[in-house]
């Protein structure tokens, strides 16, 4: 058995505890939304093999270049380039399509935590997705498994900025109307600038170790974005409550300060 | 007569968490060299996972040593010998019990246990030292800030506290 298939187990099972964890502890709400991981798990392969392959294919063709020249024209690159941001943060959204998700976009906070959930669902989905297609190099295939580290990494920390956008998206969907559009174009952007690394990598533009600053960034920018989105979204009516408050103990308020004396 | 009272936390699984996240960060840390690849190449992950699976590890060892102390003048919270708050007892200001929500920014906390100042988003930075994370945390609001803990006998502490502050 390729040894990236051991990782990809370990990789997937300690991604699904540490931020199914997460989720259940930031959210306040148990397992409520743990659940929503299940159906976005499959939407990676499904968005691969069946819409980002073939528009892949259309395009090469309608730019008309022959397989495998390794001379594309940069507007066939920016093609490619933006294929999997604008297909996979629409893909991550499909879920709301069905009855029993979409009620989650009654209230900000659940909208925000649904889209996280979907978002590390799919993450992990597409770990395993890409396992699958590292097993197919005759490369990498019989290399053992405890050299996917960097593999283990990089899916790890890439399941929680799939769900940071997917919030983002979903954050918008709950506005409705333009709010809509306007949050899975940010989510778009973002997963762009997420891949920007990568992108100028296989250009040969920067280094391995550089090609990781950029996601770095982008991910300490989604967090970011998202902890502010939640910090407002708490703060609207109807946000679901995360438990009682026992007040044990108030020490008087004292004076800050003592009036003067009257003049004598 | 200065007596000392000695209360415990409420029991959790913390230990259990920090310490399977330290053996997972050695075993990840010692595994390519016990594959057969060199030291030259696999000392720097050995440092960096060995160094913090093993202060993983002792952290889970110190769990047993997390109590509160309270005497005439302060309550004080500790953990091993890597945490020591002292909060005199006239700095208390309020003490109430709450779910915290959590925030992504990293801090020592994990599922049953908290250390240090953890950011949390609907109570700023709190200094925690307790067997929970964010449910049920007793927050002692100071003038120098709040502190989070969460003892066994909540209300046989709260009661502890009151009366000393009122001598």
């Amino acid at each position: 058995m390729p040894g990236i298939y051991v990782m990809a187990v370990i990789t997937i099972a300690a991604s699904a505890l540490l931020w199914g964890g997460i989720l259940m502890g930031m959210s306040g709400q148990g397992k409520r939304y743990l659940w929503l991981m299940i159906p976005a798990m499959p939407l990676s392969a499904l968005v691969n093999l069946l819409v980002k392959a073939p528009l892949a294919f259309g395009g090469g063709w309608l730019f008309k270049i022959p397989p495998n020249t390794g001379s594309d024209p940069p507007a066939f690159m920016v093609f490619l380039f933006l294929l999997a941001p604008v297909c996979e943060e629409a893909i991550k959204l499909l879920p709301f399509v069905g009855h029993r998700v979409r009620a989650y976009l009654d209230h900000p906070v659940n909208a925000l935590w649904a889209g996280m959930a979907l978002g590390i669902g799919f993450g992990l989905g597409e770990a395993a997705y890409l396992a699958w297609g590292i097993a197919q190099s005759p490369e990498y295939s019989s290399l053992p498994w405890y050299l996917f580290t960097g593999y283990a990494g990089e899916r790890m920390m890439v399941c929680l900025a799939h769900g940071a956008m997917t919030a983002v998206a979903a954050g918008g969907l709950q506005r409705g109307g333009w709010h809509g559009l306007q949050g899975y174009l940010t989510s778009v952007t973002l997963h762009a600038l997420l891949n920007v690394g990568a992108a100028l990598y296989q250009f040969g533009v920067i280094s391995v170790v550089a090609a990781q600053l950029p996601t770095l960034a982008a991910i300490i920018g989604l967090v970011l974005l998202f902890e502010r989105r939640l910090h407002a979204a708490m703060g609207k009516p109807g946000a679901p409550d995360t438990g009682e408050e026992v007040i044990y103990f108030q020490r008087e308020s004292k004076p800050s300060h003592q009036q003067p004396p009257d003049d004598v | 007569m200065d007596q000392t009272l000695i209360f415990k936390p409420r029991p959790s699984s913390g230990w259990l968490w920090v310490g399977g996240l330290g053996v997972l960060m050695l075993a990840l840390g010692i595994t390519p060299t016990l594959g057969g690849i060199s030291l030259s190449e696999t000392w720097f992950p050995l440092v960096i996972s060995g160094g913090l699976g093993l202060f993983f590890i002792a952290l889970a060892a110190w769990f047993p040593t997390l109590r509160y102390e309270l005497d005439d003048e302060a309550l004080t919270l500790r953990y091993g010998p890597i945490l020591h708050y002292r909060i005199p007892l006239q700095e208390i200001k309020e003490m109430r019990r709450r779910n915290l929500q959590i925030t992504l920014w990293s801090s020592m906390r994990m599922p049953g246990l908290a250390l240090f100042t953890v950011p949390y988003a609907d109570a700023g930075n709190v200094k925690m030292c307790a067997s929970a994370c964010a449910t049920r945390i007793l927050l002692i609001d100071t003038e120098h800030g709040p502190y989070g803990i969460t003892p066994a006998d909540e209300e046989t502490f709260v009661a502890a506290v009151k009366e000393r502050m009122e001598r």
